[in-house]
């Protein structure tokens, strides 16, 4: 493998959420990283002012940006970068996917192509090193050829990642992310699954003195709002479309 | 051995590894008094690790055997490492302490999550920080078709020692410095074919 240390580890949904709060907190602000892949269609407008309930309903349906089979193999990889298990939903049911078919569908459009080559090229690595298609392994397999693809061992398996397999799984990591811990008004982080997780308490305008100490107390009820939700936000929204 | 004599062939962890180092190619110092066989039912030393080592297979940890160890011995580490890679060298592939000393060796594929048990007699033993920082083994891919040698060096200690898991190679060798009372390693190598790259999807 390259010879270069990392400072993350993705795999492990324990070890994520250690590091997850600050990048859901980010992008609870307008114009941080969450905000940039904000989308301005009609149809999100329509959203904003519906609120992020409305933008949770909206059914996932088929990838807009993948084919079937890209779609199937970049759920199984988000599914394990943060799986479902006993401390809560995971990826896929807080809408991770359907926020990366809108990014990809505009702030991030120039991304399709490599998530078509990074996809391809994983299911090749799979094949490669561990003889079955990526889909037919199991969860610690998969987990394994992930852990190779991040660090860069696949790079030189001759499967078509361009450049370092790296820059793939961190740019799907990252996008997965923004999808489960950014504002609900993105499109992921339905029913604030993502919040939940990690026990953010959710936007807020203000926060009084009890607030204060029921947060620290751990006892802060969420607030189960996008920021969005706030008119404030709305109104800069607004002055951005 | 007593516990005197196990004092007087207590050497230091690192000048140890220093050793090691060397005997890729040169005859252990003549210090190193306590040095036992390693070796692996599928691997030799000076020849190509099966793929199934490195991330060209499954990328599982290799099965290593020991034998020889001195008296006293009360616990084992092992460290994996390259020492033609990494800035400085070695660049570390794998760190795994707290093994028992009854234990004669480590099977194939230890667990690279945390949450897993440890294969029956290694009760206890966990796993340090690789050159990655992951606390796992992730076996070797060297640049190109360029040919690494990987060194498995294997620590006898006179103490259970209880450390805690995710220590570096530099934390791990301070924390056994003094109670290292034997050693022994085997170094195969790896390169990555390009033929092995030729792939039908």
């Amino acid at each position: 493998m390259s010879d270069k240390p990392i400072d993350r580890r993705a795999i492990s949904r324990r070890d994520l959420l250690k590091t997850a709060g600050a990048a859901g907190a980010a992008a609870l602000i307008p114009g941080a990283a969450g905000a940039k892949e904000a989308p301005a269609s009609v149809a999100d407008t329509a959203a904003v002012r519906a609120g992020p309930a409305a933008a949770a309903a909206a059914p996932a349906g088929p990838l807009m940006n993948l084919t079937a089979a890209e779609t199937e193999l970049l759920s199984a990889m988000v599914d394990r970068l943060i799986p479902s298990d006993d401390m809560g939903p995971g990826a896929l049911e807080a809408g991770a996917l359907r926020y990366i078919d809108r990014a990809l569908s505009e702030a991030e459009s120039d991304s399709v192509e490599a998530y078509r080559i990074g996809l391809a090229a994983l299911d090749r690595y799979a094949r490669y090193s561990r003889g079955a298609p990526f889909l037919e392994l199991s969860d610690e397999d998969k987990d394994s050829v992930l852990i190779d693809v991040q660090l860069g061992g696949a790079t030189g398996a001759g499967v078509g990642f361009v450049g370092s397999s790296g820059a793939f799984f961190n740019m799907v990591k990252s996008h997965t992310w923004q999808g489960v811990f950014g504002d609900p008004m993105y499109g992921g982080n339905i029913d604030f699954i993502g919040w939940d997780l990690i026990g953010y308490p959710g936007a807020r305008m203000r926060v009084s003195e009890q607030d204060q100490r029921e947060l620290e107390a751990g006892q802060l009820p969420p607030a189960r709002r996008s920021a969005y939700d706030y008119g404030q936000f709305q109104l800069i929204r607004g002055e951005e479309d | 051995m007593s516990a005197a004599a196990s004092s007087r062939t207590q050497m230091s962890a690192r000048s140890a590894l220093c050793a090691l180092a060397f005997t890729v190619c040169l005859p252990l110092a003549a210090e190193a008094q306590a040095t036992f066989v390693v070796e692996s039912p599928t691997m030799r030393a000076g020849e190509m690790m099966p793929r199934d080592y490195s991330p060209d297979g499954r990328n599982v940890s290799p099965p290593l055997a020991w034998r020889g160890l001195p008296d006293g011995t009360r616990q084992i580490a092992v460290i994996c490492q390259d020492h033609g890679a990494g800035n400085p060298p070695p660049w570390v592939h794998w760190i795994i302490y707290n093994i028992p000393g009854s234990a004669t060796g480590l099977p194939e594929g230890i667990p690279f999550d945390e949450s897993r048990p440890m294969p029956p007699g290694l009760e206890g033993a966990v796993q340090g920080a690789n050159g990655w920082g992951m606390p796992m083994y992730r076996g070797p891919a060297p640049p190109g078709t360029s040919l690494h040698h990987y060194h498995f060096a294997v620590f006898a200690l006179d103490a259970e020692l209880d450390l805690p898991p995710g220590l570096t190679r530099d934390e791990l060798l301070e924390a056994i410095d003094g109670h290292v009372i034997g050693l022994g390693s085997m170094t195969p190598h790896y390169r990555r074919h390009p033929e092995n790259q030729e792939i039908d999807p």
